[in-house]
C-alpha cells in the first residue's frame, strides 16, 4: 500500500482549490496555518513542511478503503452496499422531550445521553446551530448541551476542528456524531494516529449520519437569510423522496422550497462520495422512509452493539424490525450513490485507473460499476 | 561632550555635519528654525531645539516641510533670521512655495534653506539630487566639503541672503550630515532680535512692502540680476580652492563629500604630485572665471560628485561657450561611465576611476588575503535584514492585518507610506504593503482604488500611515475619501512618536520640539468630526484587532478609520521596565513538527525569538526580548509563557 | 597631545555591530577623547533604517594632519572592534588586511534571515577561528556576558572601550577617556567606570 503524504501546498492544489474539499475540518485547528472561515478553508501563513497531518487525514487525499475496512472491521471493503453490518433495525427514543427536539426518532440524542450518563464518554463533538442557524462545532458535556445540538442544518460544518483543538494531554473519552466524510477522516486517524494531538484512542464512540449531500454554508446560508427570518426557524427537514422538498418549520407554519432550487448549493465534492450510510461508524443513523418519527439504525462494531444493547436494556430506546422493503430500498439507494460517484470520479479523471482520492481495487470498481 | 551652544570660540569640537550647520546658524544669530523630521536632516532642528530656550530662539517641528518653509519665510518677512531644513523629499514638498518665494524675495531677515540628500537612499524611499532644483529655480547654491565648511557656509549664507534679498540653499549629503569631524568654533551671536513686519521696506516704492511673485516676468528679471551679483561674490569665495601641481596628469573637479573621497583616493595612490583637485563650494551660479582659470591645468578632467552630473554639465556648458582656441580637455565622469550616475560614492570608486584613466594598478592588500577573505565570507556571513524592533506594535498590527485579509479572502492589500512601517513591504511586516511612494501617498492611492467598484473591483484596501504621517499629509486625502465615498480603511499606527527619524514629537504627542507641553490634536476626534467611523484598537490584542478589522472590511461604504494605539517600544523602554518576563517551555515547544513548523521564529519573525539548533526548539534571546508578551498569543502549543516582571 | 603616539597616520578604526547595541556611543566617546588630545578625527556612521536590527558600522579616521573622509578605503582597516561576530567578519572581508588588529565580543545576534530559516548562522567556534586567521592579532572579550553580570547588557559598549584603551592600539589612556565618560554619563558614572575597568582587566587575560 502506497500512501504518499504531502503538505499544505499540495492539499490546496489537489483538494481545496479543486472543489474536492468537503469542509470536514480534519485539516484545521491543529496548527496555526489552516483555519475555517465562512465556508472556506483559509491558509493564514505558508507552512514549509512537505508532509503534514492536514494532508494525511484529509478524506479527499489518497484513501485506501480496504486498509481502513480491515483496520476497523477486519474485513475487506465493499462486501455490503450499506457497509459492514452487525444488525439493521428501527429505533426511537422513549423520552418525549428528546423526541420533541429530534430530527426524526431522537436515537442519536438518546444514545449520546446514555453514553454520557454511563461514563462511556465524557463529552461529544456535535454540530450546533446558533440562533441564526449557523452551524459550528460544539463540545457537549451534559444532557442539556446535547439536546441543544439536536436537529440538522444540512450545511457542511468543519466540526473536526474541535477535535484538533482539544489539548493533547487531555485524557477524557470522546464521542463524535458526524457525516461520512468526517468519519472517513477519523478512520484515517485511527489507522495512523495523529502526533501532538488529542489521542485518537480516546475517541470511544463514533455515530454516523446518513448523507446524500451537504449544502454550502456560504451560498446556502445566504439563500436562507434572504428567504427566512432565521431566528424564528425551529427545524429544517428534507423529507425522503418523493417529496423533493426542503422544509423550514416556524411558529407560524412550514415554509417549503423545491429541492430543485436548493441543489445548486450542494458541495461539488459530494458528487464524488461513495458513502451514504457512514460505513465506518460504530452506529449509523438515518430516517425511515414512509415512517415518521423513527430512525433506521445500522449497528456495525462491538462498541456500537454494546451501547445499543444497553440502551434497549435500560429502556432508553424502543426498537423494531426494519421492514424488508425499507432495507432493500436503502441498499439500492446506497449502491446507486456508489455507482454515480464512481462514474463522476472517472469522468473527472478521464481514466478508470485514476480514482482521484479513492483507493479501490480494479475488481471492486468493476463490481460496483456492473 | 560639547553642545552646539558652547561658548568657546577658537576651540575644536567633534560635531556631525548637522550640528555644524546648527552651530553656524547660532553664530549667525538665527532667531527662527523649522523643519519636519527627515533623515539625514533631523539633527539640525533637533540640536537647535535642545538649546532653544537657553539661546532665546524659536525652534519647531512643523507638521510638514511646506509649513516649515512657509513659517521660516514668515519670520524672514518680519526681519528675523530664519532657517528651514529638510531631506530631499522635503524640497519636493516645498517646491510650489519656493517658486513663488524666489519671485517675491525674502524679508529683512536672512533666510537659509538646508537640503540634505541621501545618495543610495540609505534611509529614503528614493534617491534624488536636489542641486539641479536650485539651478532650475534660480536659487544660489553652496555645498560644504567638510564639517568646518558646513558651519562656515551656514554662517555666511545669512549675510549673503540678506544682502541679495533672496533665499539661498546649502546642499548636504548623509556622509557630511551624519559623519563627525573637527569644527573650530566661532563667536556666538549676542545680537538681540526684534520682529516687525516692516510696512515700508523700500522707500522708493509707492506701495508698502508686499511679498508676492507678481508681476512675474519683471520679478524674474530682477531675480537674474540677483544671481549675477551672487556669481560675482562666488568668484572670490575661499570655499573654492585648488590643491595640486601646476601641470597635472589629471585634474579632479569635485564638491561636497566627494572632495574628501578624492583626497583620500589621491593619498592612497600617492599621486599628490600628479593629480590636482579643484574643489568648488559655491556651485550655482558657477564661478566661471575661477573655473576657467584652472581648466588648463590638465588635458584630462575627472568630475567626482553625487548624484547627478550637475557640476559636470555646468562646466561642459562653460567650455562649450569658450572661444574655439581655448583648451578642450578630455572629460571623464558620469557621462563617460568612470563614475556612477547613481548611488553614493566612496574613496574606492574614485581610486578605480583614477587608476582606470591613468592606467595604473592598485592592490591595497595581498592577493592571497583578499581571496581568502572573500571565500570564507561567502559562507560565514549571513544577511542581516532590517526589521521591526522586538516589542514593536507594528509587528502585531501587520500580523492582525495579514490574518484579516486572508480570512476575508478577497485578495485585500495595503497601500503603504513612509516611516518604520514602510518595512511592511518586506518580511518584517509579512509583505502586506504593496505600494509606497511619498508622505501621504498611500492614502491618496487608496482613494483611487476605493472608487473602482463600478469596474468590478472588490478587493479590500487598507491605507496604513503612521501618526506623524497622518498630521503631515493624510488629512486632505481622508477628507477626499469621506466626501467622495471611497471604499478604503485608513489605519493609523499611533505609536506616539515620529519613530524612524528619531522619536521627534508631533501634534499627537503633547510635546513641542522645545520640550514644552502642547495641546494634543486628537486624531480620532478629528477623524470623527470629519464624519468617518472611527475605531481605536490595541494592536497587542491580536484577537480583538483582527475581529474589528474583519468587520470593518466586510462593511464596505466610504472611508473609515482605525487607530492602532500603542507606544513605540524604544520610547516606552526608556521610561519603564519590561512588562513581562517571557520564556519558552521546551517541553511544550514542538518546533519544526506538524502543528507548528516554527511559527514564532520562521513566520512571526520577532528578533527576540531565536532557534536553538542543539535542542531544535525556540528560545527567547534575553538581550533582545523586551517582554511585550505578544508571542504568547501566537504559539499554537501554549509553549511561550509570560510572567509579570 | 599625550605622550602616546599614533601607530600610523591615518589610523583607521572600525567599530561594528548591530543596530541597538550602542555602537555609536563608543565612537562618540573615543572620538571626543581624541579631539581633546588635538587629533583630527572623522567618524562615518550609518544611521536611520539600519538601526532597526540592521548592521551598523562606524569608521573612525584618526590623523595628526588631515581631515579624512568618513569612509575607510577597502583593505585599509588598522583596528576592528566587533560587537557581534558575523558583523566582525563582514568588516574583515572588505576592510581587513594581514596587519589588522581585531577585538571581538563573541556574542551572536541572530538576524530574522537566520531565525526565519532563510540563512544559516555559522558555527561560533569556526567563526572566531576565521576571524583569527584574517587578523594579525585577536582579542576575545566577553563583553555582553560581563555586562549581564553587571545587570544590563548595554554596559557591553563601555567594557569594550576599556578593552580598546588597554590594548594600546589608540593614542589614548584612561586619563584621557575618563572625563569624557563623566560628561556622557553624569548620572551613572560609577557603574560605567566599573564597566570600563572591567574591560581593561579583560584585555590582559
Amino acid at each position: 500500500m502506497d500512501t504518499k503524504v504531502s503538505g499544505s501546498q499540495e492539499l490546496f492544489n489537489e483538494v481545496i482549490d479543486t472543489e474536492l474539499c468537503a469542509l470536514c475540518g480534519a485539516c484545521v485547528g491543529g496548527c496555526p496555518y489552516l483555519v475555517p472561515y465562512k465556508g472556506r478553508i483559509v491558509l493564514l501563513d505558508n507552512c514549509t513542511l512537505s508532509e503534514g497531518q492536514c494532508y494525511q487525514y484529509c478524506p479527499r487525499t489518497y484513501t485506501d478503503m480496504n486498509a481502513i475496512s480491515q483496520q476497523i472491521f477486519g474485513v475487506p471493503y465493499g462486501e455490503d452496499e450499506v457497509g459492514t453490518t452487525k444488525e439493521v433495525l428501527m429505533a426511537r427514543s422513549t423520552d418525549a422531550q428528546i423526541r420533541g427536539r429530534a430530527q426524526y426518532g431522537g436515537t442519536v440524542t438518546a444514545l449520546l445521553s446514555l453514553a454520557l450518563a454511563e461514563g462511556l464518554i465524557d463529552g461529544a463533538i456535535l454540530a450546533k446551530m446558533s440562533d441564526d442557524k449557523i452551524p459550528s462545532a460544539f463540545l457537549a458535556q451534559s444532557m442539556e448541551e446535547i439536546l441543544q445540538c439536536a436537529g440538522s442544518s444540512y450545511m457542511a460544518c468543519p466540526i473536526l476542528e474541535a477535535y484538533n483543538h482539544i489539548p493533547k494531554d487531555n485524557n477524557h473519552k470522546l464521542g463524535i456524531v458526524t457525516m461520512p466524510c468526517q468519519i472517513l477522516a477519523i478512520s484515517k486517524m485511527k489507522k495512523e494516529p495523529p502526533q501532538n494531538r488529542f489521542s485518537i484512542n480516546n475517541v470511544k464512540l463514533v455515530i454516523g449520519l446518513f448523507c446524500t449531500w451537504a449544502l454550502s454554508p456560504e451560498g446556502f446560508y445566504q439563500f436562507l437569510r434572504e428567504n427566512l427570518d432565521l431566528p424564528q426557524v425551529t427545524k429544517f427537514d428534507i423529507p425522503p423522496p418523493p417529496a423533493n422538498r426542503f422544509d423550514a418549520y416556524t411558529p407560524s407554519g412550514k415554509v417549503s422550497f423545491s429541492l430543485d432550487q436548493i441543489r445548486q448549493f450542494t458541495l461539488p465534492t459530494c458528487a464524488y462520495c461513495l458513502d451514504m450510510t457512514s460505513e465506518f461508524a460504530d452506529v449509523s443513523v438515518g430516517s425511515v422512509e414512509g415512517i415518521e418519527g423513527w430512525n433506521t439504525v445500522i449497528v456495525r462494531t462491538d462498541a456500537g452493539a454494546e451501547l445499543m444493547e444497553m440502551a434497549k436494556a435500560e429502556g432508553k430506546l424502543e426498537t423494531d424490525t426494519l421492514p424488508p422493503q425499507n432495507l432493500a430500498h436503502l441498499k439500492e439507494a446506497a449502491l446507486l450513490k456508489k455507482k454515480r460517484a464512481l462514474k463522476e470520479i472517472i469522468k473527472r479523471s478521464g481514466d478508470k485507473k485514476n480514482l482521484l482520492y479513492l483507493g479501490l481495487s480494479e475488481s471492486m470498481v468493476d463490481k460496483l460499476l456492473a | 561632550m560639547a553642545g552646539i551652544e558652547i561658548d568657546a570660540p577658537g576651540t575644536s569640537q567633534l560635531f556631525i555635519g548637522n550640528e555644524a550647520i546648527a552651530r553656524g546658524a547660532l553664530e549667525a544669530g538665527i532667531g527662527f528654525a523649522a523643519a519636519y523630521p527627515g533623515t539625514p536632516s533631523s539633527e539640525i532642528i533637533g540640536s537647535l531645539a535642545s538649546v532653544a530656550r537657553k539661546m532665546n530662539i524659536y525652534v519647531e517641528w512643523s507638521v510638514n516641510e511646506k509649513v516649515a518653509m512657509e513659517a521660516a519665510a514668515g519670520a524672514s518677512f518680519a526681519g528675523i533670521r530664519a532657517l528651514a531644513a529638510m531631506k530631499q523629499n522635503g524640497i519636493n514638498v516645498i517646491s510650489d512655495f519656493l517658486v513663488n518665494l524666489v519671485m517675491s524675495g525674502i524679508g529683512k531677515g536672512g533666510l537659509v534653506l538646508i537640503s540634505c540628500d541621501d545618495p543610495s537612499a540609505i534611509s529614503s524611499s528614493n534617491e534624488q539630487d536636489t542641486r539641479p532644483i536650485a539651478k532650475w529655480l534660480d536659487i544660489p547654491l553652496v555645498e560644504p566639503g567638510n564639517f568646518q565648511e558646513a558651519k562656515d557656509m551656514t554662517r555666511w549664507l545669512f549675510d549673503l541672503t540678506e544682502e541679495m534679498g533672496t533665499i539661498c540653499m546649502l546642499r548636504s549629503v548623509t556622509r557630511i550630515a551624519h559623519a563627525r569631524g573637527n569644527v573650530k568654533l566661532g563667536e556666538l551671536s549676542k545680537k538681540e532680535q526684534k520682529a516687525y513686519f516692516d510696512q515700508i521696506y523700500d522707500v522708493r516704492k509707492a506701495m508698502p512692502t508686499t511679498f508676492m511673485p507678481v508681476p512675474s516676468s519683471l520679478r524674474h528679471a530682477f531675480l537674474h540680476q540677483k544671481l549675477d551679483k551672487a556669481r560675482e561674490k562666488f568668484e572670490l569665495s575661499s570655499f573654492n580652492q585648488y590643491v595640486g601641481p601646476d601641470k597635472a596628469d589629471l585634474l579632479i573637479i569635485t564638491c561636497g563629500s566627494c572632495w574628501l573621497y578624492s583626497q583620500d583616493a589621491v593619498k592612497a595612490l600617492k599621486l599628490e604630485d600628479k593629480v590636482g583637485i579643484l574643489k568648488l563650494g559655491t556651485l550655482w551660479p558657477l564661478p566661471e572665471k575661477f573655473v576657467e582659470k584652472h581648466l588648463n591645468k590638465s588635458k584630462q578632467i575627472l568630475f567626482v560628485e553625487e548624484i547627478d552630473p550637475f557640476l559636470e554639465r555646468s562646466v561642459m556648458e562653460l567650455v562649450a561657450n569658450l572661444p574655439p582656441t581655448s583648451p578642450r580637455p578630455t572629460f571623464y565622469g558620469k557621462r563617460s561611465g568612470h563614475i556612477n550616475a547613481y548611488g553614493e560614492l566612496n574613496p574606492d570608486m574614485v581610486i578605480k576611476a583614477i587608476t582606470g584613466i591613468m592606467g595604473l594598478t592598485y592592490q591595497p592588500r595581498g592577493i592571497d588575503y583578499g581571496k581568502k577573505a572573500e571565500e570564507v565570507a561567502k559562507s560565514y556571513v549571513p544577511e542581516r535584514s532590517i526589521t521591526f524592533c522586538a516589542g514593536c506594535p507594528h509587528r502585531a498590527t501587520f500580523w492582525a492585518i495579514k490574518n484579516t485579509l486572508k480570512l476575508d479572502g478577497r485578495d485585500g492589500f495595503v497601500t503603504g507610506d513612509i516611516g518604520c512601517y514602510s518595512m511592511a513591504l518586506g518580511p518584517a511586516g509579512f509583505f502586506q504593503a504593496r505600494t509606497m511612494h511619498c508622505m501621504g501617498g498611500g492614502t491618496g492611492v487608496a482613494n483611487g482604488l476605493g472608487k473602482l467598484g463600478q469596474f468590478g473591483f472588490n478587493q479590500p484596501v487598507l491605507a496604513v500611515v503612521g501618526d506623524s504621517t497622518f498630521y503631515h499629509a493624510t488629512i486632505p486625502a481622508l477628507i477626499n475619501g469621506i466626501y467622495n465615498q471611497s471604499n478604503f480603511i485608513l489605519v493609523i499606527l499611533d505609536n506616539n512618536a515620529t519613530a524612524m527619524t528619531g522619536f521627534q514629537p508631533h501634534p499627537g504627542t503633547g510635546m513641542t520640539a522645545m520640550g514644552e507641553p502642547a495641546k494634543v490634536v486628537s486624531m480620532e476626534a478629528l477623524c470623527h468630526s470629519l464624519g468617518a467611523r472611527v475605531e481605536v484598537c490595541d494592536p497587542f490584542d491580536l484577537k480583538g484587532t483582527t475581529a474589528t478589522l474583519l468587520e470593518m472590511v466586510a462593511e464596505g461604504g466610504g472611508a473609515k478609520v482605525v487607530v492602532m494605539r500603542r507606544e513605540c517600544e524604544l520610547v516606552r523602554g526608556r521610561k519603564e521596565k519590561h512588562p513581562y518576563k517571557v520564556y519558552v517551555d521546551p517541553d511544550k515547544c514542538i518546533g519544526e513538527a506538524c502543528g507548528c513548523d516554527r511559527l514564532c521564529t520562521r513566520a512571526f519573525l520577532c528578533p527576540g525569538l531565536i532557534w536553538d539548533k542543539k535542542t531544535d526548539k525556540s528560545k527567547i534571546d534575553e538581550v533582545i526580548c523586551t517582554g511585550c508578551g505578544v508571542c504568547v498569543d501566537i504559539c499554537p502549543q501554549g509553549a511561550i509563557i509570560k510572567e509579570a516582571a | 597631545m599625550t605622550a602616546k603616539q599614533l601607530m600610523k597616520d591615518p589610523l583607521n578604526l572600525i567599530i561594528t555591530g548591530v543596530g541597538g547595541q550602542g555602537n555609536v556611543m563608543i565612537s562618540l566617546i573615543i572620538g571626543n577623547a581624541l579631539v581633546k588630545e588635538g587629533y583630527l578625527v572623522t567618524i562615518g556612521e550609518t544611521y536611520g533604517a539600519s538601526q532597526r536590527g540592521g548592521p551598523v558600522m562606524s569608521h573612525v579616521r584618526i590623523s595628526g594632519e588631515t581631515q579624512y573622509s568618513p569612509f575607510i578605503p577597502d583593505g585599509h582597516a588598522d583596528i576592528i572592534l566587533g560587537m557581534e561576530p558575523v558583523e566582525t567578519l563582514r568588516m574583515l572581508r572588505r576592510f581587513g588586511n594581514p596587519d589588522v588588529i581585531t577585538i571581538i565580543n563573541p556574542r551572536p545576534i541572530y538576524s530574522i534571515d537566520v531565525t526565519g530559516g532563510e540563512a544559516e548562522y555559522p558555527d561560533l567556534d569556526k567563526l572566531v577561528e576565521t576571524i583569527k586567521e584574517l587578523s594579525a592579532k585577536t582579542w576575545i572579550i566577553d563583553a555582553t556576558e560581563e555586562a549581564q553580570k553587571m545587570g544590563n547588557p548595554i554596559f557591553a559598549n563601555v567594557i569594550l572601550i576599556g578593552a580598546l584603551i588597554r590594548s594600546d592600539v589608540l593614542p589614548l589612556d584612561k586619563k584621557a577617556v575618563e572625563p569624557i565618560l563623566r560628561e556622557t554619563f553624569p548620572k551613572e558614572i560609577e557603574a560605567n567606570m566599573t564597566a570600563f575597568s572591567k574591560g581593561m582587566e579583560l584585555i590582559r587575560q
